[in-house]
């Protein structure tokens, strides 16, 4: 590889962020410019705008199972619902967070909290898909997740990297993800097995320039074949295989062993913590969304054992993301969102039941007022006192503080659909 | 002359809990108990009485579940919470004595020693503190548990029993590890390990469950009963048998393995009778149970369901009635043989 042509995922490689952005914007893959100030293009208010969406990057971690909204971000300590944790004081004030997130709770000021959703569906499949596509499903329409919209919305067209990855490792409640009716351009890379991706290297038995030579004989034939010819399907083929190169090319950010020792101890030695290395190496490389799922979080039996080792987790490899992400500017730029499918409610067994009725988020980085804390459940956590919020909701809140328009339309036939469901409004309290 | 039998195993009472009950300890000679509760609280209940009512201890108590409570004196009980304190209450005023920040962590288990002199309480710092009882000061602490699991995650300190001769206090943790300590040197002396009940899922939820959770010395303090859960399939239930294993911790060899061919869940509390040749263990998953186990054989002399998930219970003098707290329920059970009067005492077991 031609130096500097691609972030090659290692540490003495590393691509200046604002090069990135810059050869993004460029719209020549494969090339970067140097610095934003050769973008003439940027004089121009719409380039600049846009040019502004598409720096955001957005890492998903969903917290399958359903995380406790009592054991992170609306702690009820001394009721009885509220199991035996205390509720501390973060950078905030007047933001009380679990005890169990020591490190997010100093932390606060990058991080808004929703406390207040409702999304009525207990039930691990229907909660997941509800809250993967901000909305119920629809037989007619098939929609697509929130990774597809951003990687759509987000992502370049000639991007030479993934546009939305996937990391699920642990099996129960895995779920690949959709892109529904944006179709297979903006499907998932889906890492289940490993931490890289499998079949992404070129074969051994093939030198690398007789693949670019068969790449190069392929383009050909098809623009050949293409001519004269309108077919989305065959705009889709070819642009898949135009991105081979640069997909193969990626395999080198999913390995951390390129990352200084320094670096992967600040993450920590679980594989959450280092799932969450790599979705900050995808970002900084311009990936548009990462998801990394960290199953698995029901207890029916022993919730708060459970939640002893889960939130440590997630504590620890949350606050390191945020850290990493802020000391390398990439945080103004960069959404880190936890959710699930839902967050449970008490049982009488010290276990925690599904629970769909009022439950928490959380919104960090790029367009959100750290601090804030939108919504208030009841003392007991049983249903929302104030700021009900829907599914669709918190998925205009993140659009918004994206830059995209929650209520722009997709056509799909002669159908209207806007990215976020019918009615839903953008959440402004926690959005700078 | 003992007068039990655990063939003759029955429930005879049960009560009502708003709460669940976490921890208790008996008055002696009476069927006044004390116990802790996840409303932060601890309470009186007499389960003799007529009408027998939950009665709150007052003054500035604890901010979190109580998870242990023992007797030292007539008159005085100690409570360890998950806010890492100890609590000595006067229990005829039912107010505080004397309030001390024992651990930095959750304390998980008090013991007192036999001669009511030395209590023992075990937290998630993963330290094993003995108390001088009577003043509150820290005698010691000795720790041989790792702060985590060999998965990289918080692990805790769960169980502390005294030998009955005093000699030893045993601790339990989170991966199965146990260690025996002189109690007055504080020195090491023994551990053995029971990792079976504790469970990695590795894959498909990608943490674990179990961990010992009850530990009980033999009558002559050779064998050491270790409590908890099996291999558990999908650990977000306690869907495993319940399971003891025994050692004769000397030798550092298990001796006896008993899973539980009826019931599933955590053995949460286990006491060996005064003669050693039966083990009584209870706990549960969302049920509970209570079952007699001969020791030499690991054959079951008799068992049955509890009305609820037990936490702990406790033994009266002659060893033929069990006191047991658990979710929202107390339950009476009685194993009485034919001919035993009641108020006969025989040696008291160790009820820690």
């Amino acid at each position: 590889m031609k130096p500097g042509s691609f972030f090659c995922g290692s540490a003495d490689h590393g691509v200046n962020r604002r090069g990135f952005l810059s050869a993004a914007a460029l719209g020549t893959a494969g090339t970067f410019a140097a610095d934003m100030t050769q973008l003439d293009l940027l004089r121009h208010s719409a380039w600049a705008d846009d040019v502004k969406k598409k720096e955001k990057r957005v890492i998903l971690l969903w917290l399958a199972g359903g995380a406790s909204q009592f054991e992170t971000w609306d702690p009820k300590p001394g009721r009885p619902t509220g199991g035996p944790f205390r509720a501390i004081q973060t950078v905030s004030s007047g933001v009380q967070i679990s005890e169990l997130m020591p490190k997010m709770a100093a932390r606060m000021n990058t991080t808004a909290i929703i406390r207040s959703l409702n999304t009525k569906n207990g039930d691990h499949g229907g909660g997941s898909s509800l809250m993967e596509t901000g909305r119920r499903k629809d037989p007619g329409i098939d929609y697509p997740d929130l990774g597809a919209l951003c990687a759509k919305e987000l992502g370049r067209i000639d991007s030479a990297v993934p546009d939305y990855v996937s990391l699920y490792s642990s099996t129960e409640g895995r779920r690949k993800g959709t892109s529904g009716f944006l179709g297979a351009r903006y499907a998932p890379m889906f890492l289940s097995e490993n931490m890289v991706p499998e079949n992404v290297r070129r074969l051994e038995t093939i030198s690398d320039i007789d693949h670019q030579d068969r790449a190069a004989l392929r383009d050909l034939l098809a623009k050949r074949f293409a001519q004269n010819r309108t077919s989305d399907v065959i705009g889709s083929h070819t642009n898949a295989y135009q991105r081979v190169r640069g997909l193969m090319a990626s395999e080198k950010l999913f390995d951390i062993e390129q990352e200084p020792e320094a670096m992967r101890a600040k993450y920590g030695p679980t594989q959450f913590g280092q799932q969450c290395l790599i979705a900050r190496r995808l970002v900084e490389a311009g990936v548009p969304f990462v998801k990394v799922a960290r199953a698995w979080w029901d207890s029916h039996g022993q919730n708060f054992e459970t939640h002893r080792e889960l939130c440590a987790d997630l504590d620890h490899s949350m606050s390191a993301l945020l850290d990493d992400l802020k000391d390398r500017g990439l945080l103004e730029h960069t959404l880190v969102l936890t959710f699930g499918e839902f967050g449970p409610q008490i049982n009488p067994s010290l276990g925690r039941d599904h629970f769909a009725s009022a439950w928490s988020a959380s919104l960090s980085g790029c367009g959100v007022k750290g601090g804030a804390c939108y919504g208030k459940t009841d003392p007991d956590g049983h249903t929302v006192a104030e700021g009900e919020a829907s599914a669709g909701d918190l998925f205009a809140t993140i659009l918004t503080s994206l830059g995209i328009d929650p209520h722009k339309e997709y056509t799909l036939g002669a159908r209207p659909v806007p990215l976020s469901d019918f009615g839903s409004k953008p959440i402004k309290e926690v959005l700078a | 002359m003992t007068t039990s039998d655990p063939t003759k195993l029955k429930m005879t009472k049960e009560f009502g809990l708003p709460n669940i009950a976490l921890c208790v300890a008996r008055v002696p000679n009476s069927g006044r108990l004390i116990f802790g509760s996840s409303d932060f609280k601890l309470y009186e209940f007499d389960a003799l009485a007529e009408k027998p009512q939950p009665v709150a201890f007052n003054g500035e108590g604890h901010q979190s579940y109580v998870t242990g409570v023992v007797l030292y004196a007539p008159n005085i009980a100690v409570s360890g919470s998950y806010d890492g304190k100890l609590i000595w209450w006067d229990l005829e005023k039912r107010e505080p004595i004397r309030t001390v920040s024992a651990h930095e962590l959750w304390i998980r288990r008090l013991a007192v020693s036999p001669d009511g002199k030395t209590i023992a309480s075990v937290a998630d710092d993963m330290q094993c503190k003995l108390w001088n009882a009577e003043t509150g000061e820290m005698l010691r602490q000795f720790s041989d548990h790792k702060p985590m699991t060999p998965h990289d995650f918080p692990s805790m300190l769960y169980a502390v029993t005294f030998s009955p001769d005093g000699k030893f206090v045993a601790t339990g943790d989170k991966v199965g590890h146990v260690a025996i300590w002189e109690t007055n040197s504080g020195t090491k002396v023994a551990t053995v390990e029971a990792p079976t009940l504790y469970t990695w899922d590795p894959r498909q939820r990608r943490h674990s469950i179990g961990g010992i959770r009850s530990l009980a010395f033999s009558p002559d303090s050779k064998l050491l009963a270790v409590g908890g859960t099996g291999q558990i399939g999908n650990i977000d239930h306690l869907e495993a048998s319940a399971r003891t294993e025994i050692f004769d911790w000397q030798a550092g060899q298990r001796v006896k393995e008993i899973v539980n061919d009826k019931f599933k869940g955590l053995v949460e509390h286990h006491v060996f009778d005064p003669s050693g040749r039966w083990i009584v263990s209870s706990g549960g998953d969302n049920g509970g149970f209570v079952s007699f186990h001969n020791v030499e054989t690991g054959k079951t002399l008799h068992q049955d369901k509890a009305p609820m998930h037990v936490h702990q219970f406790a033994l009266n003098e002659a060893c033929d009635t069990l006191f047991a707290v658990g979710h929202h329920k107390i339950a009476i059970f009685e194993f009485k043989a034919e001919a035993a009067k009641p108020a006969e005492a025989a040696p008291a077991a160790s009820t820690n």
